[in-house]
């Protein structure tokens, strides 16, 4: 199959996602939802397995991949929580969709990646796009919810 | 409709928060599929995952939320997360990864086009705005 069908695929999945993320915490907690999704992946593993094993693999990789595991739950519970609190999904999966931004800057920092010129480019869009996304402007109170004022 | 200007927001620290740990998992998978294939890497991290959800349960004391329909976006929202990884690992098999890297990273385009429909989501300009900047910003970082 070519390559594009494949990507395509990637495309709606990881949108579609982006949809059943906003669905899920509307209905069950940011916690519920990391148990629920973490049964997803597993339901995956067995296929995963057999199309390719672990072994050869040295100790260090493994526990890299392990912590990078644990890491993205985190992550994941994160995403929920922000959707949790009301967050739109058409605002809170741009904006996590900027996690290279982050990605960029510990390469920098621990393995002394210099980004090319273009990626500095990529880098001011993501924080200008990132800080647009995130303006939401907080409803007007109606008087009767507005506190006194003391002359 | 009249509004008192920008408060910081609860969910955008989780948000934050989000692209931290997300970022740290994209720089810990740099480093491991050094050596790793793909879908070795994913299998690890489907491993990892375990011990956060197994805290998540003890921390509600085994009271897991248990509606039906949020059961069911979770578990699809997994599936369809793997799957899609899946997906772009296999397009990664005879295409370069600084083509469908930046193609891939569109997702959240159709996202928001579903939210704008079945949830009925509106953008204000400004943010429609910043998620062009960010969908540019997710194309350019990808190469």
């Amino acid at each position: 199959m070519h390559w594009i069908i494949y990507a395509a695929v990637a495309i709606v999945l990881w949108g579609v996602n982006g949809l059943l993320m906003k669905l899920g915490t509307n209905r069950v907690s940011a916690r519920s939802m990391v148990i629920w999704v973490t049964c997803g992946f597993v339901i995956l593993l067995p296929a995963m397995l057999k199309l390719t094993g672990l072994a050869g693999l040295s100790t260090r990789v493994v526990l890299v991949g392990l912590i990078a595991g644990a890491v993205n739950g985190l992550g994941n519970w994160a995403v929920f929580a922000c959707l949790e609190k009301g967050a739109k999904a058409s605002v809170a999966i741009p904006l996590t969709a900027l996690y290279p931004l982050c990605t960029v800057a510990l390469a920098m920092a621990f393995l002394k990646e210099r980004p090319t010129g273009l990626q500095w480019i990529g880098i001011a869009l993501a924080v200008a796009g990132g800080a647009m996304l995130s303006y939401e402007l907080a409803p007007t109170k109606s008087p009767e919810e507005q506190l006194p004022c003391v002359q | 409709m009249q509004t008192n200007g920008w408060q910081f927001p609860v969910w955008l620290g989780y948000a934050l928060l989000c692209i931290f740990w997300w970022g740290l998992w994209g720089f810990l998978s740099k480093i491991g599929s050094a050596t790793a294939s793909p879908l070795q890497m994913q299998i690890l991290f489907t491993f990892g995952m375990l011990p956060v959800a197994m805290g998540m349960l003890l921390h509600m004391r085994g009271k897991v939320d248990r509606e039906p329909t949020g059961i069911a976006c979770g578990l699809l929202s997994g599936i369809a997360t793997g799957l899609g990884t899946l997906g772009y690992f296999a397009a990664l098999r005879t295409q370069d990864a600084s083509v469908v890297t930046p193609l891939t990273g569109v997702f959240p385009i159709l996202t928001v086009a579903l939210a704008f429909v079945v949830l009925r989501e509106r953008l204000n300009k400004i943010q429609a705005g910043g998620m062009v900047l960010a969908l540019a910003s997710i194309v350019i970082l990808s190469f």
